[in-house]
């Protein structure tokens, strides 16, 4: 993540959570925090036990965050930014909170001489963990039509080509789905798990290889002990705890989306 | 089949959004939250993540392949065995990094010397941003997801038995030689810890005998070298060249151990100078009225301590002294012995201070950055006068300055100041290498943290030559020291960490009051002499057995 890319994103994440940006300027922005993310990001408990306790005028913190070294900003009193930074990953952590869930209906101009119908749709991101002592990520967007049970992938992308609103647009009616979000939720897991298995699984046949080599060698080393004492056992576990390959599906974030029929 | 598993926290909140119609979040934060997960995620098996979280770190070739090696062909599980100097923390830091980036090492513990707890738990937060916490009360092992501890602390009860009820991804342990026998406590308890990905570091992987290795390996990855009777048998009884390189062979799978000559780092030349002072007769009365105090009263002196702080601080300004002085003085509520009227008034008659004209010349001549490190608040102070009544511009420099201001501090001396007055050496992770000159104002008794002085400038990675300047005033303690003990011991002309070595092997902890010990108790100068000598014949022999050792080590 290039540093113009962060100061991009904090724009978005604090407008997108109506927090006022009071200064904004090459390299650094001053965010008037709202109290809700004042609560979210500044970690002061007490202030803010304080405030409802005795009905104080709460008084949300101004933060300046500096994306990039320049003269003015080094002389700045504030945060610096950069991709492993604590406060960076604190706000992802918070954009991932609290855009979880959605729900959303295409924006079309209908003239009104006919009612536009729009189609429920089911969509999902999901994040693919593949693990053993080592680990890789893949990401996956889909959706299942909640009328035909087509499923659908880089949905995501689909959905960006599109101009989406909260509100049902005029002249607008919403099909109710056929199947159910539970049953359409199943589908796509089914469905990821299909995908999984036609997936080149050597990494976890490898891991299994240095699995059953360090446990042949515990073994030899315990070899001429009647009983095995308790470190023997640990370090079992420790190795399959290392090892033993998993899969661990985890949805980044999804919801339903009301769209216009294509063919 | 391998495990699949499914998070079905997110399901449960979304049905019950369904249910209650909302509440919905945005497009933009939809959008938001789905770019920051895929920021966060790690596309391959290989290859590091961790130097693009870590844009203020810039660790050299050797640490990042380290790192490479321990995560790709280690599985997590390596002795770290760098010689001194080498940033064997940066390696550990690193590859705990990588870790808990990819999400496989969430809780940790990392058992150092109790004298490096806080200097450890310092760096991970400061150059790795890990939250390390340092153990201080029996909650944090519970409570705290990384924790740096004393193995001594870690071992005793109750702290012991919390501990094992932990689930630890990854266990650091530094120092790992002290591990090298394995009838200890330490052994024990370190053989019970589950160790899912263990680093041990250690400069000395061999110190005496080939079954510390054994010892070492075991601990890491029981089976490894065999059991205890295999390993006997093969390489102590039946030890040959062969079995020597088959064992070589099988320990580098679990060791990687970097040498300084094979690190193809170009350490620059140390240009040491040691430029004697001469006392101005006024500085000289003191100083000997100083000395004289041995021969009074020394019940209301305190300690020998003090008597000796007093003759160093009579050579690195009268305002040192000054302090101590005063302080001793308060003791007696306006009842103060004749004889510290009869030094205070030695005190006021001394008008200039020999060191510091010979520091303004030297500093004058440079025209350069310079560091000037001395042991004395007052003098840093009356330096920093002194200094701009001439016309050159300095910033102080404590080790008590928050990081902050350390920051800032730095950078001032960088871009506006000539002089940076420093009392210490300032903690890790202050970098100066933009400065070549080093003025050592007046000596530390302790060798290492010397060493940790001259580490700000010279350290991997300078580029220019690096001048130190030792001062020493003629016919005092201060010329003793220089002269007798860290000249003879080639102390300055040593790399950063060899020093460490051999005082590891001397087992030498107490250094600074061994000093002690000699100045005061000797009676003559002869006799300290014989003594100082008898130390330094035990450093260079020490010194042999750090060279005579390596050749056991692995490479």
């Amino acid at each position: 993540m290039q540093q113009h890319e962060i100061h991009h994103f904090l724009e978005r994440y604090f407008q997108a959570n109506e927090c006022d940006i009071v200064e904004n300027d090459e390299g650094y922005m001053t965010v008037q925090l709202s109290i809700e993310l004042d609560k979210e990001l500044m970690n002061r408990p007490f202030y803010w036990h304080y405030i409802e306790r005795t009905g104080g005028t709460p008084a949300p913190m101004k933060l300046t965050l500096i994306t990039k070294q320049t003269e003015k900003t080094s002389s700045l009193d504030g945060e610096r930014l950069h991709f492993g930074s604590p406060r960076l990953h604190q706000i992802f952590q918070s954009a991932q909170k609290r855009g979880s869930y959605i729900r959303l209906y295409e924006q079309i101009t209908a003239s009104g001489q006919s009612f536009v119908p729009l189609h429920p749709w089911l969509g999902l991101n999901v994040k693919i963990s593949y693990q053993c002592d080592r680990k890789r990520d893949q990401l996956l967007s889909l959706g299942v039509h909640l009328i035909s049970g087509t499923i659908v992938e880089q949905f995501q992308e689909r959905l960006q080509q599109l101009v989406l609103t909260p509100k049902i647009p005029d002249y607008c009616f919403t099909i109710s789905p056929l199947i159910k979000p539970q049953s359409g939720l199943g589908r796509l897991e089914q469905y990821i798990k299909h995908r999984i298995e036609q997936d080149d699984h050597a990494w976890a046949k490898e891991a299994k290889e240095r699995w059953d080599e360090d446990l042949a060698l515990l073994d030899h080393f315990y070899e001429d002990m009647e009983e095995k004492p308790e470190c023997y056992y640990i370090e079992k576990e420790a190795l399959e705890e290392q090892y033993k390959p998993r899969i661990i599906v985890s949805v980044i974030n999804g919801g339903l989306f009301y769209l216009q029929p294509r063919s | 089949m391998i495990d699949i598993e499914f998070d079905t926290s997110w399901k449960k909140g979304f049905l019950e959004r369904v249910e209650k119609d909302g509440p919905w979040t945005s497009w933009e934060l939809y959008q938001l939250s789905l770019e920051a997960a895929t920021h966060l995620s790690v596309p391959d098996f290989d290859g590091l993540q961790a130097p693009k979280h870590l844009p203020h770190l810039t660790p050299l070739p050797h640490q990042l392949e380290v790192a490479r090696q321990v995560v790709e062909k280690m599985n997590g599980k390596a002795i770290l065995a760098d010689e001194v100097g080498l940033g064997k923390t940066i390696e550990a830091g690193l590859i705990l990094k990588e870790y808990m980036i990819r999400g496989l090492v969430k809780k940790v513990l990392i058992l150092v010397p109790a004298s490096l707890v806080s200097q450890w738990a310092m760096e991970l937060n400061e150059k790795f941003f890990i939250p390390a916490v340092q153990q201080k009360k029996s909650y944090v092992w519970e409570q705290c997801d990384v924790v740096v501890s004393s193995i001594d602390t870690a071992k005793k009860s109750p702290h012991r038995e919390i501990i094992y009820q932990q689930q630890y991804d990854m266990v650091i342990i530094d120092e790992a030689h002290k591990l090298k026998n394995n009838k200890t406590k330490n052994y024990e308890f370190v053989q019970n810890l589950k160790k899912k990905f263990c680093l041990l570091l250690t400069a000395t992987p061999i110190q005496n005998r080939i079954e510390e290795i054994f010892n070492l390996v075991s601990l890491l990855k029981p089976g490894h070298l065999g059991n205890a009777a295999y390993f006997t048998e093969m390489y102590e009884k039946k030890r040959s060249l062969q079995t020597d390189e088959h064992l070589k062979a099988l320990v580098n799978k679990v060791m990687i151990r970097n040498r300084r000559a094979d690190t193809g780092i170009e350490w620059s030349k140390r240009h040491v100078e040691t430029v004697m002072i001469e006392f101005s007769n006024e500085e000289r009365e003191l100083y000997n009225a100083v000395q004289a105090l041995k021969y009074y009263d020394t019940k209301s002196l305190g300690s020998q301590f003090s008597l000796i702080t007093m003759l160093r601080e009579a050579c690195s300004s009268r305002e040192a002294l000054f302090l101590t002085l005063k302080n001793m003085m308060d003791k007696y509520d306006g009842d103060a012995p004749a004889y510290f009227q009869e030094l205070l008034e030695k005190m006021n008659a001394v008008t200039t201070n020999s060191k510091a004209e010979k520091a303004l010349e030297l500093i004058q001549n440079i025209n350069d950055k310079v560091i000037i490190f001395t042991e004395y608040r007052a003098t840093q102070l009356y330096l920093q006068w002194f200094l701009k009544q001439q016309g050159i511009s300095s910033v102080p420099f404590r080790g008590g300055f928050k990081r902050g201001k350390k920051d800032w501090m730095k950078e001032l001396f960088k871009s506006r100041a000539q002089v940076l007055i420093a009392t210490e050496a300032g903690g890790e992770g202050i970098n100066l290498q933009f400065c070549h000159h080093v003025i050592n104002y007046d000596l530390p008794w302790n060798p290492m943290r010397l060493e940790q002085r001259i580490g700000r400038v010279h350290r991997l990675g300078q580029m220019n030559d690096v001048h130190i300047y030792n001062f020493a005033v003629k016919d005092t303690i201060e010329e003793h020291m220089l002269k007798l003990l860290y000249e003879k011991i080639h102390l300055f002309e040593r790399v950063v960490g060899e020093l460490d070595d051999i005082l590891a092997k001397m087992n030498m902890n107490d250094f600074e009051d061994y000093l002690h010990d000699i100045f005061f108790h000797s009676r003559s100068e002869g006799e300290m002499k014989i003594k100082i000598e008898n130390l330094t014949a035990m450093i260079d022999f020490a010194d042999q057995l750090a060279k005579g050792g390596e050749h056991y080590a692995a490479t």
